[in-house]
C-alpha cells in the first residue's frame, strides 16, 4: 500500500500543489535544525574572530579601503558607459534593460545527495525570492532557485547534472547551451559543429534566451575544445567563472516583473 | 512517556541519524557520508521487529527526501524493500556474527541504492555518480559500531 503511495507521489502527483506546500515548509524545518545543530560551531567561529588581533583587522580596513577606492574609480566609467549604452539602445528603437534588483544571501549548507548540486540560501518568500530567480557570485553567475521557503531556499548550482542554460560566447556573440557536468569545476557545451569558432579562454556569458537569466552575466571560461576529424561535434569544456565551492555569501536577482517569467518544469 | 516500551528511544536514535545528513561535509567528500540513517533503520527492524516495519521506514525514507530536497518517496520505496527481506529473514540474520551481517547490511543498501538509482532515471533527477558505491562501503564499515551504541541504548533504556 505504502508503495503505491511512494509511486503515486513520484510520478503523478510530483507537481500537486500540497505536496510542494510540504516541501516548501520543509525547507525551512531543515534549516533550522541545521541552525541548531551548527550553533555551537557557529558561536566558536564568532568567538575567535572577535579576538583577532588589532593588526589584522586594520590591514582589512586598509585592503578593502584601496578596494574601495578602485572599485569606484570603476563604477565613474561604468555610469557613463551605462547611460552611452541607454543612448545607443534609444537610437536603435530596442527595449531598454530593466534595472536588476540584488538581494543579498548566505549558503547555510549543501544538500547531502552527492549526485545534486543544491545549496541552502538563508532568504525566502519573505524576501523577495521566487522560484526561477539567477543567483550570482563575486565573479559570476552561480544557479538559480528552485524552491523557497518563507525564511530559507534551495538554489541549483549551474554545474548541477540536470541544470542547462543558454550562453553567448563574448567575443563572437555565438550562442550555445552549457550543460552542468555533476563536476562542481566543469560545465559541458555540445552540439556545437566542429567549424564552430570557439577557442580556448573564451568568456561565456548568459545570452538572456529562454527569459530566465538576463543577459550579460560571466558564466564560465572555455577551458578545452577537442575537435576529432570525423566527429560531427566539438568537445567543449568550460570552468564556472565564480568559484562554486567556495565563499559563502551570493547575489539573488529579485525583479520588479518578476511574475513575467514563466515557472519551468521542477528540477 | 511510557517507561514500559520506551518507544521513544527507537525514534530519537533514528532522529539523530537523520540529523547527521545534515553535517556539513565537503562538496567532494560528501558522497563517503555514511549513511547512518537506513543503518539505524536496519538495527531497529533486526532487533524489534514487531514495533518498527515497513511504515518506518516509509516515513525514513520520506524525511530523507524532505533534507536532500528530492521528490518525496525516492528512498522510501529501496528502504521499504530492504526492510521487507529483513522482516522475513531476521531470525536468521539474527544469528549471523557481526561480518556476516555486514555483509547482508551491504547487500541490503546496494538494493536500495539501486532501485532508488532505478526510480531517479524514472523521474529524471541526476544519478548517483560511481563514488557513490565507496559510500556504501563506508556505511557498511559503520555497521558494527552503529549496532554496538544501539544494541547499548536498548538494553539501558529497556526497548522491547
Amino acid at each position: 500500500m505504502l508503495s503505491v503511495v511512494c509511486l503515486l507521489s513520484l510520478f503523478l502527483l510530483r507537481d500537486h500543489p500540497r505536496l510542494l506546500a510540504f516541501q516548501r515548509g520543509a525547507t525551512d524545518a531543515v534549516a533550522v535544525t541545521a541552525e541548531i545543530i551548527l550553533a555551537p560551531v557557529d558561536g566558536w567561529n564568532r568567538l575567535v574572530q572577535s579576538f583577532q588581533s588589532r593588526a589584522a583587522l586594520q590591514d582589512e580596513v586598509f585592503r578593502l579601503q584601496q578596494e574601495n577606492r578602485v572599485l569606484k574609480g570603476q563604477t565613474q566609467r561604468l555610469v557613463s558607459l551605462l547611460s552611452e549604452n541607454a543612448r545607443y539602445k534609444a537610437l536603435l528603437n530596442s527595449a531598454r534593460d530593466i534595472e536588476d534588483e540584488l538581494v543579498a544571501a548566505q549558503i547555510t549548507s549543501v544538500s547531502p545527495d552527492p549526485a545534486r548540486h543544491m545549496v541552502m540560501l538563508d532568504k525566502g518568500s519573505i524576501d523577495g525570492l521566487r522560484e526561477g530567480q539567477p543567483v550570482l557570485g563575486a565573479e559570476g553567475l552561480m544557479g538559480q532557485i528552485v524552491m523557497v521557503g518563507q525564511h530559507n531556499s534551495r538554489a541549483v548550482l549551474i554545474t548541477d547534472s540536470a541544470h542547462a542554460l543558454p550562453v553567448q560566447v563574448n567575443r563572437s556573440g555565438l550562442r550555445a547551451i552549457a550543460e552542468g557536468s555533476g563536476r562542481i569545476d566543469q560545465l559541458v557545451i555540445r552540439h556545437l559543429a566542429a567549424t564552430t569558432d570557439i577557442r580556448v579562454g573564451d568568456l561565456l556569458v548568459t545570452s538572456g534566451l529562454g527569459g530566465r537569466f538576463p543577459h550579460g552575466y560571466p558564466v564560465a571560461r572555455v577551458t578545452d575544445v577537442t575537435i576529432s576529424p570525423g566527429d560531427a561535434f566539438a568537445v567543449v569544456n568550460a570552468a564556472p567563472s565564480s568559484a562554486l565551492d567556495r565563499g559563502r555569501f551570493v547575489l539573488v536577482v529579485v525583479r520588479e516583473s518578476a511574475d513575467s517569467i514563466q515557472p519551468g518544469s521542477q528540477l | 512517556m511510557n517507561k514500559a516500551h520506551a518507544r521513544w528511544v527507537i525514534y530519537l536514535t533514528l532522529g539523530f541519524a537523520l540529523v547527521w545528513m545534515l553535517l556539513p561535509f565537503s562538496i567532494e567528500w560528501r558522497s563517503l557520508r555514511p549513511d547512518i540513517a537506513s543503518l539505524a533503520l536496519f538495527y531497529w527492524v533486526l532487533a524489534l521487529p514487531h514495533r518498527v516495519g515497513i511504515t518506518t521506514a516509509f516515513a525514513v525514507g520520506i524525511a530523507q527526501d524532505l533534507i536532500e530536497g528530492a521528490p518525496l518517496g525516492l528512498s522510501s520505496l529501496g528502504l521499504m524493500l530492504a526492510t521487507l527481506l529483513l522482516l522475513l529473514s531476521y531470525q536468521r540474520i539474527r544469528q549471523y556474527d557481526l561480518l556476516q551481517q555486514s555483509l547482508v547490511v551491504l547487500v541490503l543498501l546496494l538494493l536500495s541504492a539501486g532501485i532508488e538509482q532505478w526510480l531517479r532515471n524514472g523521474v529524471n533527477v541526476p544519478v548517483m555518480p560511481l563514488e557513490a558505491l565507496v559510500g556504501l562501503l563506508c556505511s557498511t564499515m559503520c555497521w558494527i559500531p552503529v549496532r554496538a551504541i544501539l544494541r547499548q541504548s536498548r538494553r539501558y533504556y529497556e526497548v522491547y
